[in-house]
């Protein structure tokens, strides 16, 4: 316990002492009814609700009524019941002002910064000549259009806010999407690269066999793929293709028609039998009707002899080693998962040493450039034909780069996948 | 690409022009399965001005084909300009779905019970 409380306990004894009981309890209600006033002036003074904007309303119309009765006064010869009733509209046109006014100073916290305020001179000037009387006071009335500055310099000042806040609301939204989408983005990148990885990296290694392949994914995922498989017979699997359409399910079936390909491949040794029955499996798990051409070969390292059949693609082609460029095009099959129980013929073609097999999809030959113009199959023909000589990686390496020169600006609509492989090379 | 439909009294056209690819093939395919809900006697896809079909393209044709075929509407496809004829040839879809030189041929084949 110390000096100062003792002091302050003692003074607040004092002036329960002065302060007499009821007058208490009547400064307690008059704290109150000013409190309960204040609220309701700020209710319609600087609220936001229905009652704030039907007050605001009502003084506008106000205003606009007074200082155009202004102007209806100043009418010679008017009748006398209408200068009465302009007389007694005047009144409570006031009236209302001078509610207004006093609501104003209640509902401001510094209320003389208020009254002195240009505003509240303005808000005061209405008034006031009404109050002084005795002459004439229409110029000064007239000063009532001013008031209206206010309203609409309010106006403007609430409706500035409400841009601001939808402007950091639209922001915020802004910069969530903008997240969202980056993840979105990671994801699809993360699932491009895993696609990109089940692609066979290299060739299986076999004496005087030598293959290259290049798969470049469009901007959107896409479904182009290419695969090596090693049969048990020591044969080699050779396979090209192309799902329908872009995106993530393309993909999803792409990773589905490999599988089941690559499965089937090491139970069916005939390239046709193998396709049908890839075509009758694809067709029992595709619920988004979509399907893939197939090339598929298969070649006996030992000797040349090579098998394929065609479900639906691009027939590849030969460039035998003495020059000439032929085309694989044995008739072919329907598509891949478009309709159950075809069939798929095969064909055989026997390779002569340093003869090259060359199997690509559509987006080389449907490569745009910026003028709209294919690449096409003769350009093709023509890298395979000037730059056959080298090796595999070589010629894909050519046959990318005049894509790309020639597409220059245009944008890759769609994957371009290349494999090339060379037979009985020294 | 552009989508223009004449109505006739023994089937209902549908004339695509320009480039049927990837970005085109979904309103394609709303057109044909709007076309099939009006039940036409038969469906013709006149390919007269139609100068590409990607693989998306083809997918529109194959599921408007089975769409038909439920609804018992013969579908046929007619006056393939050469580029887009081998796009189907080579992709087996000319064997599942009638392909005709013209339209007047196309009109004589789809009468209703030959699909």
């Amino acid at each position: 316990m110390d000096h100062s409380s003792l002091s302050s306990r003692a003074r607040t004894a004092r002036a329960r002492l002065t302060v007499p009981p009821v007058l208490r309890s009547v400064r307690q209600l008059i704290e109150l009814v000013a409190a309960k006033v204040r609220g309701f002036a700020q209710l319609l003074i600087e609220g936001r609700g229905p009652y704030a904007r039907a007050f605001e309303n009502l003084i506008v119309v106000l205003i606009i009524f007074s200082v155009a009765s202004i102007g209806v006064e100043s009418i010679p010869g008017l009748p006398g019941w209408v200068m009465r009733a302009l007389h007694v509209a005047e009144i409570i046109v006031v009236a209302i002002f001078t509610f207004e006014y006093l609501l104003r100073i209640i509902a401001a916290r510094n209320k003389l910064a208020f009254i002195f305020s240009y505003q509240g001179l303005i808000d005061l000037v209405a008034i006031a000549p009404f109050y002084a009387g005795g002459f004439d006071t229409r110029w000064v009335r007239a000063l009532r259009l001013l008031r209206l500055l206010r309203v609409l310099k309010l106006q403007t000042h609430y409706l500035e806010k409400v841009v601001e806040e939808r402007t950091r609301e639209l922001a915020d939204k802004n910069a969530a999407l903008e997240k969202a989408q980056a993840q979105l983005k990671a994801e699809l990148e993360v699932a491009r690269s895993l696609q990109l990885a089940i692609l066979p990296s290299a060739f299986p290694a076999r004496p005087g066999c030598q293959g290259a392949a290049r798969m470049i994914p469009a901007t959107t995922m896409g479904g182009d793929f290419y695969d090596y498989i090693e049969l048990p017979d020591g044969q080699i699997g050779l396979v090209i293709a192309d799902v329908s359409g872009h995106g993530v399910p393309a993909a999803f079936f792409m990773a589905v028609a490999r599988t089941n390909l690559r499965e089937l491949a090491v139970r069916h040794t005939d390239p046709g039998e193998c396709l049908a029955q890839t075509n009758d499996a694809l067709c029992a798990q595709n619920p988004l009707d979509l399907f893939v051409t197939v090339f598929y070969c298969i070649l006996d390292p030992k000797t040349g002899v090579l098998r394929y059949a065609n479900g639906g693609h691009n027939p590849p082609y030969v460039r035998r080693a003495a020059g000439p460029i032929e085309s694989l095009n044995g008739a072919g099959g329907l598509v891949l998962g478009a309709m159950t129980g075809v069939g798929y013929p095969t064909h055989t073609m026997q390779l002569l040493r340093g003869d090259q097999l060359v199997l690509y999809t559509d987006g080389v030959t449907e490569a745009f450039n910026p003028t709209e113009e294919l690449y096409g199959v003769q350009r093709l023909v023509d890298e395979v034909h000037m730059h056959g000589s080298g090796t595999p990686a070589a010629l894909v390496e050519r046959i990318c780069q005049s894509i790309t020169n020639f597409a220059g600006t245009a944008p890759q609509s769609d994957d371009i996948t290349l494999t090339v492989l060379t037979w009985g090379a020294p | 690409m552009n989508l223009r439909i004449e109505t006739l009294a023994q089937a209902t056209c549908v004339i695509p022009e320009g480039r049927l690819d990837f970005d085109a093939a979904p309103g394609f395919q709303e057109t044909l399965e709007r076309t099939l809900g009006g039940k036409p006697a038969a469906l013709i896809i006149d390919g007269a001005a139609l100068e590409y079909v990607s693989s998306a393209g083809l997918r529109a044709m194959l599921l408007a084909a089975r769409a038909a075929q439920r609804a018992g509407v013969p579908f046929a496809l007619c006056a393939l300009q050469p580029a887009v004829r081998e796009v189907f040839d080579l992709s087996g879809f000319s064997r599942i779905i009638a392909v005709h030189p013209d339209r007047a041929t196309a009109l004589a084949h789809a009468q209703p019970g030959r699909a």
